[in-house]
């Protein structure tokens, strides 16, 4: 369906070409074409749904496995994984900014110079030519019919400008003059929107940072290229807190963050998900959490001295065991290692050997894996922290953005809900005397003709009572 | 007297409306047309009901929340829309042959809303994510779209039955003889078209404001996002090529009927097919 159009389409701009001009012309003619426009719309649509189709941000590696490497040179080559922000995409939205701004500039002075257009020498055979007309004839003499004629378009439709016309009585009605320029605004907000997400790709930046409860930071690791950018202020974590609902379902994840700059606590203040803090123009968002080891309390046997004493082992901080040589360290931790549960890989570091670890199951002590070399472990007391996850963004084009937002929808109104409606009037005294004058009225709408054609007949239905009152 | 019982009866009216507008249309009968607005427009009091009951439940439940948090909440409010919007159209066209689709699309969304085993008719609290005022504000213009170019979609159907009808014969016979013209068909299409655009232009931006509160980004080519812009991009499409000359009627009649595929799409097939952001839709 859409292919079939945009051929058509193509098809179409092809033969309106003109072969004597030359190239920069057709170029430009076919840069301003409407046909273009309707193209790259459906072309956008459909390129879009191959990125919905497709997941995105996927790794080569991922793309090899999933399709096998033919065909995920392909989807590499066109970044098909990437495809919104893929070159060729852009392009696309390039070429539909330059359509638009050509359209613009070929049609803005013609509109321009519609809208001035003002005086016309009108006659009864030009207003027989229009689709809606009529012809009325008054039972009054010519200036009783001009001030009734006056009057009631005022009321129905809007106040008649007289023309010069020395032969009889012409004159013009007019409303939604400027209603032809709104399509303009629309327009324009496309631009502004699209400008001011290009701005804020350039001058703004998105993150993400993990604080654990009581750590504070000001580095944000970026979306983009993982790098790290260093904030000019730093940023706390006082608490992070879950709450479910009676049915198990998340009710509210709370950060309370405090802001430190130069050394000085700034303010505080709790994030929920749909209620961020900006401090600075940076804001941060309550994204993710998690919870991590903070310390695991040990019971060390050492099976060749026969002795048994208690550690305590902060998370990846190497402790020496009392009375030995020997070091010991938590690398990892897991909430349930192959279904078997908890489980911490535990590092035992003699001197001059290589490392020796083992992953302890804590949930089952009595597991006779749960031992490093000559020791027996058994962990006693785990201590978990929570950490949340903070979505960190700076967009100084927000606020154009969302300018452009409120255009295009007054915009969108003002195009469609307004018209522009001419009504055209003539007026001369008749064959049968001085006493009756024939009227020609014609009217002509830009848009919604039908419900126009149905304000003319009613006001045609009006003067054609008013112009003949009733001999009493 | 509860919500689900009102809802029940709302989905049974809607079933009934669309028999007797069918019926009407087919056999040319007025009464049965003017039975069919009366019996329509019973379910819409009834559903209204229904609806602000349901709102009061969840105040009720200890949650509360506006009933449009889930699918079966948004599917009975796209059945509210539609037969609201559609009723407007009525007043002011006088064509009640316009009422076969609205009805039947009311009636499937509510059926499918009640009766599918993928959908739960059960008041939930609301997660953090969706706990703002714009939940409001961004489901209700969106579906004041839908509901729209559902109706558009509606419209075109009979307008290329039209088309075809008259293009045969030039003075059809049977129900073509009670359609209205291409001419007005045309126009009552591209009414409905241009107020849906212009509510889900509003309902991308009101989403788009939204996300940008929550998430830190006003757009992040999520499936649902990217499906509603290809939406608005195909109806955009649409409303350029009415101003072509030669473009207006059929082609604008098939764009109509492609755009609502796409409406359809980004309600459904995203949430069923596609995974992102709006997950908790499928619920």
């Amino acid at each position: 369906m859409l292919w079939s159009i945009q051929y058509k389409v193509t098809r179409k701009v092809e033969k309106d070409m003109q072969p004597k001009k030359g190239w920069l012309d057709r170029l430009y003619q076919n840069l301003s074409s409407m046909r273009l426009t309707i193209s790259l719309f459906l072309t956008l649509a459909a390129c879009s749904i191959l990125g919905t189709l497709l997941p995105q941000g996927t790794t080569l590696e991922e793309l090899h496995k999933q399709h096998g490497p033919g065909l995920a040179w392909w989807i590499d080559i066109l970044s098909l994984n990437d495809l919104y922000r893929a070159g060729w995409f852009r392009m696309i939205l390039l070429l539909l900014c330059v359509n638009l701004i050509i359209c613009t500039l070929q049609r803005l002075p013609k509109t321009l110079k519609l809208i001035k257009h003002r005086d016309e020498m009108i006659s009864p055979e030009r207003l027989e030519k229009f689709s809606c007309h009529t012809e009325i004839t008054s039972s009054q003499p010519l200036d009783a019919t001009q001030a009734e004629l006056a009057r009631i378009v005022a009321e129905e439709f809007a106040s008649l400008q007289p023309l010069a016309n020395p032969k009889a009585f012409s004159a013009v009605a007019e409303r939604g003059r400027w209603s032809r320029m709104m399509v303009y605004v629309i327009h324009l907000s496309v631009l502004v929107i699209l400008v001011g997400a290009l701005i804020g790709s350039i001058f703004g930046f998105k993150g993400f940072m993990n604080l654990a409860e009581g750590e504070t930071s000001d580095e944000v690791m970026l979306a983009k290229g993982r790098q790290v950018i260093t904030l000019p202020f730093q940023i706390r974590c006082d608490n992070f807190a879950v709450s479910f609902y009676d049915n198990g379902a998340p009710k509210e994840y709370r950060s309370d963050l405090t802001i430190i700059d130069k050394g000085r606590e700034i303010l505080s203040q709790s994030i929920l998900v749909n209620d961020p803090l900006t401090y600075e123009g940076v804001t941060f968002y309550q994204a993710s959490y998690g919870t991590f080891l903070k310390q695991v309390e040990l019971e060390l046997e050492n099976r060749e001295t026969g002795v048994t004493q208690r550690l305590s082992l902060p998370y990846r901080e190497v402790v020496p065991i009392p009375g030995s040589q020997d070091e010991i360290e938590v690398m990892q931790y897991q909430e349930n290692f192959s279904s078997f549960g908890q489980a911490a890989a535990i590092v035992l570091l003699k001197e001059g050997q290589q490392p020796a670890g083992s992953w302890i199951l804590m949930d089952m002590p009595e597991f006779h894996g749960n031992r490093i070399q000559n020791y027996r472990v058994r962990v006693l007391h785990v201590e978990k922290s929570n950490y949340t996850g903070l979505q960190v963004k700076q967009d100084p084009a927000v606020w154009f953005v969302y300018f452009g937002f409120t255009v295009m929808v007054l915009g969108i109104a003002m195009t469609f809900y307004t018209s522009h409606r001419k009504l055209w009037v003539w007026a001369s005294t008749g064959k049968k005397g001085e006493n009756s004058t024939k009227v020609f009225i014609a009217g002509r709408t830009n848009k919604n003709s039908l419900a126009f054609e149905q304000e003319f007949n009613r006001l045609c239905a009006r003067l054609r009572i008013d112009l003949n009152p009733k001999q009493v | 007297m509860n919500s689900s019982l009102l809802l029940s009866i709302t989905t049974f009216a809607y079933l009934l409306c669309t028999v007797l507008y069918l019926s009407g249309t087919l056999f040319r009968y007025r009464p049965l047309l003017v039975s069919g607005s009366i019996v329509g427009g019973f379910a819409l009091i009834v559903q209204t009901a229904g609806i602000l009951l349901r709102w009061q439940e969840s105040y009720q439940l200890g949650y509360g929340h506006a009933p449009l948090s889930n699918l079966y909440e948004s599917l009975v409010f796209a059945a509210w829309a539609i037969m609201l919007i559609y009723f407007v159209l009525e007043l002011r066209t006088k064509q009640r042959i316009l009422g076969v689709f609205p009805a039947l699309f009311a009636f499937l969304a509510m059926a499918y809303a009640s009766f599918s085993s993928q959908v739960d008719s059960k008041i939930q609290p609301l997660v953090p994510a969706l706990k703002s005022n714009w939940l409001i504000a961004h489901v209700v213009t969106c579906f004041l779209g839908y509901a729209a170019f559902a109706i558009s979609c509606g419209i075109s159907i009979l307008y290329l039955f039209s088309k075809t009808a008259s293009s045969s014969n030039p003075h059809p016979k049977g129900f073509f003889a009670v359609l209205p013209t291409p001419r007005q068909l045309d126009q009552f299409n591209y009414q409905m078209i241009v107020f849906g655009f212009l509510w889900l232009s509003l309902g991308i931006i009101t989403g788009s404001i939204w996300a940008d509160s929550a998430w830190g980004t006003y757009w992040s080519w999520d499936p649902k996002e990217t499906w509603s812009l290809i939406t608005w991009l195909v109806y955009a499409a649409l409303l350029h090529a009415r101003t072509i000359q030669g473009w207006r009627g059929s082609r604008v009649a098939w764009l109509s009927v492609l755009g609502f595929g796409c409406v359809l799409f980004t309600y459904f097939g995203v949430n069923f097919l596609l995974s992102g952001l709006h997950s908790y839709a499928t619920k």
